[in-house]
């Protein structure tokens, strides 16, 4: 019960985003581009978690890794304070530097002849590439993503890449329908990604198929003229449901 | 609930009667070597003044003072946390602990780590880190000094040790110092500086920050565990009026001793805020944590601070 309760909570909770009034300036924050946010994450912070993130192939997303991260830059064991979330703050700092790291990983030439759900498609499977390093241990960070208490800022990492992905595509429209596409890309890529986990096939071929898949069945991408209902909709009804798409044992 | 709250106070009178025949005693031969003190000392000397609850008396004075009113208290001031806390902050010192994590998840003895407990008195939180150390993280080596500036509250944080696993094993060390300058412990020596309920009644808090920093190796934790606002204001309501109202009336009838309850009582109202406090910790030089930096307690009438010394 208390589950259903703090899913309800989330619009308000997890983004400044969910008065419609004010869509127009959350939305900007995302747009890494034109308004590149302050660093995600302060100096002292930052260093320890980029050289913790290092560790992960061998250590998982991990105390041990954060600690590693923290003993390989100077600091102690008890530096690891540093983060009250402990494996949760590394695996955020891999999805927010994943997400930032998109725009120059992938680029469309002014003149590309991509249509925008081909642009999208090439955008999601950059990003599942980006994984493929950690990819032995992200069904345990979906575990960590699972915790009660880690799921608002999960939702809303994810929520900020599907933002990222369709801005990269080119997709400026700022109307309702940004919450009906936020949430189909959100739904898409959660699962897609769940696939990559036990994908055996050389280069992750399947994972590629699966969300050119998932794309193809989402007909309306970007072109459904959404409404404010499909936003509360979707929370009401997809909140839990995306969730559980993205492997969380919710 | 309310009728829980309103029943343990008459469960801790009861307890705090038992010690009643040591407390009084304790109390007037302190107050009169604090008497003697006083004498000694014009308040015109030095005009530095500084806050003794809500009272304002010399700085050279609240030292002394301070120490008359945990000498008063020295074998009765669970009674008083018991009280302040509405009987948990044991609760809160097995949180404050277990969110430390103290002790070395590597089995080498090199890295064990090296913990200052400040005004540490009687030893309970040194006592809570050790057996975490050791149970949880399987540390047999890690050490702790038990520092405060009341020669009798480490003597009685002494005989409590005896009752430990580690009263002679050399994990335990005691010193008398005043923590705004600790001239004994070395610069960067320190893995983790804990101070529990005890910050508060610092004459100059910040030259006890700095003096933190300094002893701190670089990447050393600071954690403070001390009674600070609670944030919603019925509860206040509600907590200033038992507070203030009934603590003091409660010291007066079971220890005799109106004024040390009304001190404590007062400083933690003149405690900083939540913000405050952390901005006076990073003003000292040290980062907060990821998050809001700091962690309420029961609604905010404790709450924890740490910050780590940058490399
Ligand atoms: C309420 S007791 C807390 C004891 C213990 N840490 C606990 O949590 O139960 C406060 C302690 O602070 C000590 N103290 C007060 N001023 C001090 C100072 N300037 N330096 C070191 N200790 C001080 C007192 O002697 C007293 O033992």
């Amino acid at each position: 019960m208390s589950l259903s309760l703090s899913l309800r909570a989330l619009p308000r909770s997890s983004s400044a985003c969910s008065h419609i009034a004010s869509v127009q300036v959350c939305r900007r924050t995302y747009y890494s581009i034109h308004h590149p946010d302050p660093p995600p994450f302060p100096p002292v912070q930052a260093t320890i978690l980029a050289s913790a993130i290092q560790h992960v192939p061998r250590l998982g997303f991990t105390q041990a890794a954060v600690t590693a991260g923290a003993q390989s830059t100077g600091y102690l064991e008890a530096s690891t304070l540093l983060f009250p979330r402990g494996p949760f703050d590394l695996i955020r700092y891999h999805l927010v530097t994943e997400r930032l790291a998109l725009k120059d990983r992938v680029q469309f030439p002014a003149d590309s002849k991509l249509g925008l759900t081909e642009k999208v498609k090439k955008l999601v499977v950059a990003r599942l590439i980006a994984n493929k390093d950690i990819i032995g241990h992200w069904q345990g960070a979906l575990g960590h993503m699972s915790l009660l208490e880690n799921i608002p800022a999960s939702l809303a990492e994810l929520g900020n890449l599907a933002d990222e992905i369709w801005y990269l595509a080119g997709d400026k429209s700022v109307d309702f329908s940004w919450y009906t596409k936020r949430a189909q890309l959100s739904a898409v890529y959660a699962s897609s990604e769940t696939f990559m986990t036990t994908d055996q096939s050389p280069g992750f071929r399947d994972t590629e198929e699966f969300v050119e898949r998932r794309l193809g069945d989402a007909k309306t991408v970007g072109g459904a003229a959404g409404g404010f209902t499909d936003y509360v909709g979707w929370w009401a009804g997809n909140g839990l449901g995306l969730a559980r798409a993205w492997g969380m044992k919710v | 609930m309310a009728a829980r709250v309103l029943l343990r106070p008459s469960r801790l009178i009861a307890q705090a009667v038992n010690i009643r025949p040591s407390s009084p005693r304790a109390f007037s031969l302190s107050m009169r070597s604090f008497q003697q003190q006083e004498a000694r000392q014009s308040p015109a000397q030095d005009d530095r003044t500084t806050h003794f609850g809500f009272e304002t008396v010399p700085e050279s004075e609240k030292e002394a003072r301070v120490g008359a009113v945990f000498s008063s208290v020295a074998s009765s001031y669970d009674t008083m946390n018991d009280l302040m806390s509405l009987g948990i902050h044991r609760l809160w010192k097995d949180h404050f602990v277990r969110t430390l994590n103290p002790g070395s998840r590597t089995a080498s003895p090199t890295s064990a780590w090296s913990i200052l407990d400040i005004a540490g008195g009687t030893g309970d939180i040194a006592f809570r880190m050790l057996d975490h150390a050791t149970n949880i993280n399987g540390d047999l080596h890690t050490k702790v000094t038990i520092s405060d500036i009341n020669p009798d509250m480490l003597a009685e944080g002494k005989k409590r040790s005896l009752a430990t696993p580690y009263a002679s094993t050399g994990r335990l060390d005691f010193l008398v110092g005043n923590a705004e300058k600790l001239p004994s412990i070395e610069s960067n020596s320190i893995d983790l500086y804990t101070v529990a309920f005890g910050i508060r009644n610092f004459t100059d808090k910040d030259a006890a920050l700095r003096e933190a920093f300094r002893v701190l190796k670089p990447g050393g934790v600071f954690a403070c565990l001390e009674f600070s606002h609670v944030d919603s204001s019925l509860f206040n309501a509600f907590y200033k009026r038992w507070s203030f109202g009934a603590i003091p009336l409660i010291g007066q009838v079971v220890a005799g001793d109106r004024d040390s309850y009304q001190y404590l009582v007062e400083s933690i109202e003149r405690f900083p805020t939540q913000e405050e406090f952390k901005a006076m910790i990073e003003r000292a030089g040290f980062v907060a944590p990821a998050g809001v930096g700091y962690e309420n307690l029961t609604g905010g009438i404790a709450c924890i601070h740490k910050g780590i010394k940058p490399v």
